[in-house]
């Protein structure tokens, strides 16, 4: 069960730079741009480890160790997906995986404010503040099977009855994807000003192989919550999982066209919104016999 | 003197060791008693299992802080300090009415000599005022609460008052728990009667702040469950359903007022409520979770709620600690002056790291063992039958949510703008510390506390097993098997899987580090030239949340800009940001109607030696009618 799980993580940790490269393909030919190859990120992760590090002079070893711990963080989160086994049981235990990635945001909020640039710090101090309100939301969403009794396993989420609650907690999780991933309306990755960059002015102070640790991290968590997304929509084979997967990510392609980034004040609105979705879901599923 | 204090608090720590085994091992022990003519004068010492994790945990504490104290600054306080161990040891072994009540007087007098060791400052003075009038508040709640079971029971000894409680009237046991809420709530820090702890904690010395958040506030939650879970108990569901609700707004209010606040002690004092918010959702959930017959998952609360007390005891001394050296090296504990400490402060600057990830519940710490179990006891209040109990357990799994989230950016804040980046005051001339830290008896004293907290962090068996059977003695229900399908003994799979790959990924960062190039370069800020005042401070990094929260932080903006020759180039802007605390004000203002009513009533205090005579047999004659009746 176990090389399984590992086999899983290899295959996620594999196709994660491609997802990435395939967005970025599809959101250039939507905006009517031909585009960089789906392969790009390869390519940029290979000139990236293979080039030296650069760091402000006189950062702590949290610098130096913090792009690490954040691929030590996303790959854990792909291996316990209950897709080609049922789940790593302690992994797969969803509060905990919350816990782990509040790790990863710290340990890389730290490194940023460490770095003793503004923009870094600032970055730190919105991506914290979008986590913070994010959290409930996210835990909530994935609650679904636990309001049920079924316990708080990743697997158990699989085979879950859909219905309104689990169309209301795809809607919430859906916009928390969008959070975590770092994408339009919430954040911006193509952006190239810094007073606007939450995800990647974080890592604005890393460079060569630090960045290339950073940006596997970013893509191996994205890759990972796109499935999550797909494990919470109807099926429940793995192919399920990963079709549901694809459309997410189109339609995550299609939303950034279609809006421009929000102000950093009327996020926490947005994902207001994204909570009362998510509670609803988790109060449909507790109250779901008698209503 | 100090080396009496140190010796006296090592063995106070010792005996309290011994008790906190022998309570596990044995169950309920009988100290001693001394019986008294009227038998409401009883004094009874025993040992309930409940106590022994607030024994082990003062234990834990006593040793470390008798390390510190052999560095601390006045000598007298080593001796304060032992007697304030001792007077919470009594506290946990006070087994009647009187004893208990002693107890808890002896232990809020001595711990308002330590808050009030800086004398000579104005607001220590009125901050210990604060703290003496809430304490003593509370403690006549406490003894009214304590009042109203005894008489119902046959004897005094909270052993005839458990055997008899299911027969006393409800209405009587609910004022009773109502009181007993207020007693301990207000010495335990609970919104809305925290108002004294963030002014009283952060001023008493670094031990005393210590011991004060670490170790009294756990006492005050041990007499709330003894109260709730023995002296008054059963309890209904309103309770828990009361408890939960007070938690949760507790820690979510305890993080936002931790979140804009600058002062590093302070702050911590505010983390404070919010981890007794968290400590008391669990017993809450137990008290619910055992009103409606699932004493598995009332057992499983208890082990979180017992556990967190124990953990928030750890890190919170730890990082008082942290704070005091701090304020010993470089005079001041305000973040916005702060700065770089990573290099001056080579011991506790990674010491207080362990500290901050620990309290933002990072695995594999211990913060993280506790506020697991907790999410899980909530989590698994969700298939209770009751509807009301139901919502309200989703609201707090959403609160305590919010909190974690709100305690990362927080401490993302404290440890970033106090420890890394660069300097933000030059240098002191007149600096009679060493420029390197040494490994010394306060540095000794952090790193036992962080050894412990990574200790139950990685082997959470250590705590929760024996406290599986203190919780089933205490619930009285079947043994506990374990959560999520883990069982109790084998929860280290948890920390260790989930950090096993981050700490190959640092590890490989370090070696790649050491082999590969990495080069320091100056940092970019567009090319103009790199100063600390550049830097982001404590206040621009809580800003996002200061203007989210808005509606309950109330911030008011102050700018001040000085400008010369011309407008556009200011000589000197002065910002300045200030928070209402609501609950402050309402302090304020009840504070000001008791004076008041205080002023009116003197004209009672004539001096006239017949009136008080008078007052005399008044008071003589109601309570012969009264006990008469």
């Amino acid at each position: 069960m176990i090389a399984l799980s590992l086999l899983q993580l290899l295959v996620i940790a594999a196709l994660a730079p491609l997802v990435q490269g395939a967005m970025k393909l599809l959101r250039a030919r939507l905006q009517g741009r031909p585009g960089p190859s789906a392969l790009q990120p390869y390519r940029d992760l290979a000139k990236l480890w293979r080039k030296e590090s650069i760091l402000p002079a006189g950062v702590s070893p949290i610098a130096v160790a913090a792009p690490g711990i954040a691929l030590g963080v996303a790959l854990p989160l792909a291996a316990a997906l209950p897709l080609a086994a049922p789940g790593m049981p302690p992994l797969g235990e969803i509060i905990a995986l919350i816990f782990l990635l509040a790790l990863s945001r710290f340990v890389l909020g730290l490194a940023a404010v460490d770095s003793r640039s503004a923009f870094a710090s600032m970055a730190a101090s919105t991506e914290q503040t979008i986590a913070a309100l994010v959290e409930p939301t996210l835990l909530l969403a994935l609650l679904g099977a636990a309001a049920l009794g079924q316990g708080t396993q990743l697997s158990a989420l699989r085979y879950l009855p859909f219905g309104l609650a689990g169309l209301l907690a795809v809607g919430a999780f859906f916009l928390v994807l969008l959070a975590e991933t770092a994408r339009v309306p919430i954040d911006n990755q193509e952006t190239h000003y810094e007073l606007t960059m939450i995800h990647e002015g974080l890592a604005l102070e890393f460079s060569g192989w630090q960045l290339a640790f950073i940006q596997v991290a970013s893509h191996v968590r994205q890759l990972s919550f796109l499935l999550l997304a797909g494990l919470l929509l109807p099926g429940g084979t793995v192919w399920a999982v990963a079709a549901w997967a694809v459309a997410i990510a189109v339609v995550v392609t299609v939303v950034e066209t279609l809006f421009a980034k929000l102000r950093l004040f009327e996020i926490p609105q947005l994902l207001a919104s994204a909570f009362v979705l998510a509670a609803a879901s988790i109060a449909l599923r507790l109250f779901g016999t008698t209503l | 003197m100090r080396f009496f204090g140190v010796g006296a608090t090592w063995a106070v720590s010792l005996l309290a060791a011994y008790l906190a085994f022998l309570a596990v091992v044995q169950g309920p022990v009988t100290l001693a008693s001394f019986a008294a003519v009227p038998p409401a004068f009883t004094l009874d010492l025993g040992l309930t299992p409940l106590a022994a994790p607030f024994l082990a945990l003062l234990a834990m504490l006593g040793v470390a802080i008798g390390a510190w104290c052999l560095r601390c600054e006045r000598p007298v306080d080593a001796a304060l300090i032992a007697g304030f161990v001792a007077t919470m040891l009594l506290v946990l072994v006070a087994r009647s009415v009187l004893a208990f009540v002693l107890a808890w007087e002896l232990m809020s007098l001595v711990s308002a000599f330590l808050v009030g060791a800086n004398h000579r400052r104005r607001d220590v003075r009125r901050a210990t005022f604060v703290y003496l009038v809430v304490a003593q508040s509370g403690a006549l709640c406490i003894l009214v609460a304590l009042l109203l079971l005894a008489s119902h029971a046959a004897g005094p000894g909270f052993s005839d008052i458990a055997s008899s409680a299911a027969a006393i009237p409800a209405g009587t046991r609910t004022a009773a728990f109502v009181l007993a809420l207020i007693g301990f709530g207000s010495k335990a820090g609970l919104l809305p009667l925290h108002f004294w702890l963030p002014r009283a904690h952060p001023l008493a010395p670094p031990a005393a702040s210590a011991l004060l958040s670490g170790a009294m506030l756990k006492v005050a939650l041990y007499g709330l469950c003894v109260v709730a879970f023995e002296l008054a108990a059963p309890a209904p569901a309103a309770w828990g359903i009361a408890l939960v609700v007070l938690g949760t707004v507790s820690a979510i209010g305890g993080v936002l007022y931790a979140l804009v606040d600058h002062d590093l002690k302070r702050l911590l004092a505010y983390h404070s409520v919010e981890n007794v918010g968290i400590i008391t959702i669990g017993i809450g959930v137990a008290l619910l979770a055992r009103s409606s017959g699932a004493l598995a998952l009332a057992a499983l609360a208890l082990i979180a709620a017992l556990f967190h007390a124990i953990n928030h005891g750890l890190f919170k001394a730890l990082l008082f600690m942290g704070a005091g050296v701090v304020a010993k090296t470089q005079g001041t504990v305000d973040l916005e002056k702060l700065g770089g400490l990573w290099e001056r402060l080579a011991w506790t600057a990674p010491l207080f790291l362990v500290g901050c990830a620990a309290i933002v519940a990072l695995p594999p710490l211990n913060g993280f063992a506790s506020e697991w179990l907790t999410f899980q006891s909530l989590v698994g209040g969700f298939v209770l039958p009751d509807a009301g109990t139901r919502i309200v357990l989703l609201g707090a799994t959403a609160g305590l949510a919010l909190t974690g989230g709100l305690a990362a950016a927080c401490f993302v804040k404290v440890f970033g703008v106090a420890f890394l980046g660069r300097a933000r005051q030059p240098k002191k001339s007149h600096a009679v510390q060493p420029e390197q830290e040494r490994f010394d008896a306060a540095t000794f004293a952090q790193a036992l506390l962080a050894v412990f907290c990574a200790l139950f962090g990685l082997i959470p068996a250590l705590a929760v097993v024996p406290l599986a059977r203190i919780a089933a003695t205490t619930i009285g229900g079947p043994a506990f098997t374990g959560v999520a399908s883990i069982p109790p003994a084998s929860l280290s799979v948890l920390p260790i899987a989930l950090v096993a790959l981050p700490l190959a990924g640092a590890l490989a960062c370090f070696a790649l580090a050491a082999h590969r190039r990495l080069r320091s370069v100056p940092t970019w800020t567009c090319g103009s030239p790199v100063t600390p005042a550049a830097q982001y401070t404590a206040t621009a990094f809580s800003k996002p949340l200061r203007m989210i929260f808005a509606f309950v932080l109330q911030p008011e903006h102050r700018r001040l800009v000085e400008s010369g020759s011309s407008p556009w180039f200011p000589a000197r802007i002065v910002y300045r940001i200030e928070t209402r605390d609501v609950v402050d004000e309402g302090a304020r203002w009840f504070g000001a109607l008791a004076l008041r009513v205080a002023r009116r009533s003197r004209a009672l205090q004539s001096g006239s030696l017949r009136l008080y005579l008078a007052y005399a047999v008044a008071a003589l004659v109601v309570v012969v009618t009264l006990a008469r009746r």
